[in-house]
């Protein structure tokens, strides 16, 4: 398992090159456990992209032997995921990254912070 | 596409990924399939998705397998290049030069011309004994 550092602006990011599913999965992950067909439909709704099938087991496989997910008891034929603590540290780590960049990038444009 | 179609392609993708993955995730990836052609989505653009997730499915590979891996790319590559194996293990270019040298110290002709020794750093070869087509010979084996 691949050890998340810590956040905040020393953290290390270990979702820099994980690419942008796994981003996008963890965020759908982060208000609860869902099948594969219902993340397809939340990140649809939040990110307006529909994630491929073949796309989406491959980063649930990538984030579970990352330790950044956990399989729960299959409900019929669908198996739940839900983010775990690594998970968690790792996705905030992520965003505070992503944010600092979308300051520097806002402020070089002249945009301000939003 | 009628529906009976389109579950056969994607069949067809799923049956690409490992074993251990169909038995894992086969049943759900399938009702996923079925949920998406409902919602509108290409059955072909579902089959490729998981066509393309099975390649890299079988591309994740275990440590003990990643060695033979390696090899088998270094072969492939070598192959492509047009490397041909036989220069990799055969000494031709020796058995060459000690044939003409061979020939040359038994007074032997090729097209009506005297066969002159092979040259070694522009000398000609100086003598006509056995030993010197060793000579030659060794050299030969020196250079490749």
């Amino acid at each position: 398992m691949a050890a998340p550092g810590r956040d905040g602006a020393g953290g290390q990011d270990v979702l820099r090159r994980a690419g942008d599913a796994s981003v996008l999965i963890l965020t759908s992950l982060a208000d609860g456990a869902k099948h594969g067909y219902a993340l397809i439909q939340d990140i649809k709704g939040f990110a307006g992209l529909q994630l491929g099938p073949g796309t989406l087991y491959g980063a649930l496989d990538r984030l579970e032997r990352m330790g950044l997910i956990e399989a729960l008891p299959a409900e019929d034929r669908r198996q739940p995921y839900r983010i775990t603590a690594a998970g968690v540290v790792a996705l905030r780590a992520h965003l505070d990254s992503i944010e600092r960049v979308s300051s520097v990038g806002r402020l070089r444009l002249g945009l301000g912070r939003i | 596409m009628p529906a009976s179609r389109s579950m056969r392609l994607v069949e067809s993708a799923l049956r690409c990924y490992p074993q251990r993955w169909r038995s894992r995730h086969g049943d759900e990836a399938t009702e996923i399939a079925i949920l998406l052609i409902r919602d509108g989505t290409p059955a072909r653009s579902i089959a490729w998705s998981y066509l393309v997730g099975a390649a890299r499915a079988r591309l994740v590979i275990g440590p003990r397998r990643r060695l033979g891996a390696a090899a088998g790319a270094l072969l492939l590559a070598a192959g492509s290049l047009g490397v041909p194996l036989a220069l990799l293990s055969s000494p031709t270019p020796a058995n060459a030069a000690s044939v003409a040298h061979s020939r040359a110290a038994r007074g032997q002709t090729i097209r009506g011309q005297p066969v002159r020794g092979p040259l070694i750093r522009g000398e000609p070869v100086r003598g006509t004994g056995q030993g010197a087509a060793h000579q030659i010979a060794a050299a030969g084996h020196d250079r490749w």
